[in-house]
């Protein structure tokens, strides 16, 4: 059988079935055209402007590392004079960011950028191994998606960079488009698609140019060009919403290839839908990233405990019966319809940005979220560092060391 | 006089056996058709807010039955509530149109002749009307016309062959289940407005369950129509000029299966739903088919979450779509929605504006490759 011409350049042998739309191409023309709808989303978007600094959020993993490497390209061949660097968040996750961090490591020679890694341990006494092991496996990727989002502005401060950018992908906004609309999120459904998230209140702009890239072209683009990429998942399970919407989108992909981009672009009309009285704080899309993080995980397996979708069942079950008492008690009240469609106005609540008491991070509330889930973590760690006594010097030596290090940084 | 010995009372009445576990309460059958009678009731009454409207003159309602479960229930309950009205001398304020558009022109079915027989004696205070799916081109005479573009220069349309060959033929030449169903849809939605049109309704009443509801806006989405969804899933007005209405949105379907269960009048109308097969590899499912058993799977699990993703889809808004240029086929909105400045399209951008038919109908287009 004659092998299959590419269906771009009609001569060389294809050797790729493009996983967006089938087309089959050779090597050289699916580079091509992968870098191409790059450089044609961030024309699209005005994304970035010439002589910005740009930090690309670096994780090690697949599509961070195809990021860096079709930035550094896209940069080069049309000159869009960024300066462009690395950054990374070590979450101390042993076994998973230790070995990734090593990736980013050897990435940071090949790409010739500068490197700044931005450690948990460090920003807040705590890795994630070690919140692990006080809160156990169940909501862990909460605190590892708040303490990340700080920990990636505060390492661009630390840089004096204004411009984030995340490896997120198509299938990574297509499931956030499904699981808000299971979740009923409606303030995060206008949110989540936009490709860039900054808020009024911080100086730190995210943004996601590979929003419209599959995850399969991203592995491809990296198998192809042989990037040098970590390829192990976090050791730590998804949430519920988030699994469930994720097994979801690989079975329309079976079905009908483009159904990712569709949900995409279903997912910016609905968000262009959603009332403005419920889209939250104007334009401070500052959860925006919130989102993000909790996809940008990179964990790809569907498991899930299904603990928050059983939650949110019972609530609603509440929520049902409450409403038919309701209904018997409002009977009288003609024209209390009149004010039902205002209901959703108790979650819109202006958010005014403040900052934090404690970090003078941004924040809605008084102390932010970040701060805490600290105080939730250490309620219970000061009390072993108070026992100390002479005799178990032993097993706090860690800890005063630890204590001794931060009492110098301080000083 | 001793209480009835009873071993598990109706949580409602106390006084009959419960039959049946509903939302965590335990009803009889007299109860429980009630509660879902309460349910639908509020959506009825809207019904009859039209009058006012409608300068006191009886408002024209056109109701398409499929002589599936759902729409035979909600006849039953537009029926029990006319009787009602009747018994009571309360004004009606409605005629209602019941519209069947014959099964076996869509599907490979047997007649439902015999149904329709019934229908017609259980109806007689209703205009009841049959048609075949093909008079389509009959109802909206530029189908023909929006066809040949849809189908590009591969296909060839026939103008010597009858109307239920050259639909045939269309039908045929979209290759995919996804694309099947979701044109299917499309003609059928067209076919029902049309008819609704020529009858002087001004709103039509569709019998979609809270099941479908969610199952129509995850596909609706996973489709590249979210942006429709504002009358496809949430009551409002459509395209065309009509309002869409779906009274049956906080049932679920388990629920209407009991009640038409409960209901000896309803057992010679519905056509029961065929099974499905678990034999089916997932890519060979329509995307329409793959959510409804996602909903009905989940749904067995976390029926509220179900329910609040049709309830999620009816918050949206859709002022700002207004006057907005729509696809000839669908009637969606041609681009993006206003404020949706994301470049989804790229690829097909030039594609899509030039052309006169949505995201949505230019994915299920047969000739285009995916």
């Amino acid at each position: 059988m004659a092998p299959t011409v590419c269906f771009n350049c009609k001569e060389a042998r294809a050797v790729i079935i493009r996983p967006k739309n089938r087309h089959k191409l050779c090597r050289a023309c699916f580079i091509q055209i992968f870098e191409t709808e790059v450089h044609e989303t961030i024309i699209g978007t005005k994304l970035f402007f010439r002589g910005e600094r740009v930090a690309i959020g670096a994780s090690g993993g697949k599509d961070s590392t195809v990021l860096a490497a079709v930035l550094k390209t896209l940069n080069e061949r049309y000159d869009y004079g960024l300066n462009l660097c690395l950054l990374s968040i070590d979450e101390g996750i042993r076994g998973y960011r230790d070995d990734s961090l090593e990736t980013v490591k050897r990435n940071a020679v090949q790409y010739e950028m500068p490197l700044e890694i931005v450690g948990y341990g460090e920003l807040y006494g705590w890795t994630m191994d070690q919140v692990v092991a006080q809160v156990g496996k169940k909501g862990n990727c909460t605190y590892c998606g708040v303490f990340r989002r700080q920990a990636l502005d505060r390492g661009a401060a630390r840089l004096g960079i204004k411009h984030v950018v995340t490896g997120h992908n198509a299938d990574d906004v297509a499931e956030t488009v499904m699981m808000n609309l299971l979740r009923g999120d409606l303030p995060r459904l206008s949110r989540g698609t936009s490709i860039v998230t900054d808020s009024d209140a911080s100086d730190i702009k995210r943004s996601k140019p590979l929003k419209y890239a599959y995850e399969k072209e991203i592995v491809l683009y990296a198998h192809h060009r042989q990037l040098d990429y970590f390829s192990t998942e976090c050791i730590y399970s998804p949430e519920a919403f988030r699994g469930s919407a994720r097994t979801l989108i690989k079975d329309l992909e079976k079905i009908r290839p483009s159904s990712i981009l569709d949900i995409v672009k279903s997912g910016e009309d609905m968000a262009a839908l959603v009332p403005v009285e419920v889209r939250g704080s104007g334009k401070s899309k500052h959860a925006g990233a919130e989102d993000e993080s909790a996809g940008g995980c990179g964990s790809q397996n569907g498991r899930s405990s299904g603990g928050e979708m059983a939650a949110m069942e019972k609530q609603l079950t509440e929520n049902d019966a409450a409403e038919s008492r309701e209904t018997e008690i409002k009977l009288p009240v003609a024209t209390s319809k009149k004010s039902k469609p205002a209901k959703p106005a108790k979650q819109i609540k202006g958010q005014t940005m403040g900052h934090c008491e404690r970090c003078g991070y941004i924040s809605s509330q008084r102390i932010c979220k970040a701060c805490t889930l600290l105080d939730g973590l250490n309620r219970n760690r000061p009390k072993t560092a108070i026992e100390v006594g002479m005799e178990d010097e032993e097993g706090s030596s860690t800890l005063m060391r630890q204590m001794e290090r931060a009492q110098l940084g301080a000083t | 006089m001793p209480a009835k010995e009873l071993n598990q009372p109706c949580t409602e009445c106390k006084d009959a056996e419960s039959e049946l576990s509903v939302r965590q309460k335990q009803l009889c059958r007299h109860c429980f058709k009630r509660f879902i009678m309460h349910k639908v009731h509020m959506h009825i009454n809207t019904v009859y807010k039209f009058r006012k409207e409608n300068n006191g003159a009886r408002h024209q309602l056109l109701l398409p039955l499929s002589f599936g479960v759902s729409s035979s229930v909600l006849l039953e309950m537009l029926n029990v509530d006319y009787q009602r009205r009747l018994d009571n001398e309360l004004p009606m304020g409605y005629d209602l149109h019941i519209l069947v558009v014959e099964p076996s022109t869509m599907t490979v079915s047997a007649s439902c002749d015999k149904n329709y027989e019934v229908l017609q004696k259980n109806n007689p205070m209703r205009t009841v009307n049959r048609i075949p799916f093909h008079s389509v081109f009959e109802h909206v005479p530029e189908m023909e016309e929006i066809m040949r573009e849809y189908a590009g220069a591969q296909f060839v349309d026939d103008a010597s062959k009858s109307n239920e060959e050259r639909l045939a033929a269309f039908r045929a030449s979209i290759s995919t289940a996804t694309s099947q169903t979701d044109v299917d849809t499309i003609l059928l939605t067209r076919l029902v407005v049309e008819f609704a049109k020529k009858s002087g309704c001004k709103s039509v009443l569709w019998g979609d369950s809270d099941s479908r509801l969610a199952a129509k806006a995850l596909a609706g989405v996973a489709k590249g129509r979210g942006a429709s969804l504002t009358w496809q899933v949430s009551d409002g007005m459509s395209p065309w000029g009509l309002k869409f209405q779906y009274p049956l949105r906080d049932l679920y379907k388990a629920e209407l299966l009991e009640y038409a269960h409960f209901t000896p009048e309803l057992f010679e109308i519905i056509i029961p739903d065929k099974p499905a097969s678990d034999n089916v590899l997932t890519k060979n499912l329509s995307i329409d088919e793959l959510m409804m058993r996602y909903v009905e799977n989940q749904g067995a699990k976390y029926p509220g979450v179900m329910a609040n993703v049709a309830r999620t889809a009816n918050k949206l808004d859709p002022s700002d779509t207004k006057n907005a240029p729509s696809c000839s086929l669908c009637g969606g909105l041609l681009g993006n929605v206003k404020g949706n400045v994301g470049v989804t399209v790229a690829g097909q951008a030039e594609d899509c504006q030039s052309s006169q038919f949505c995201y949505g109908c230019m994915r299920s287009r047969p000739e285009v490759l995916r």
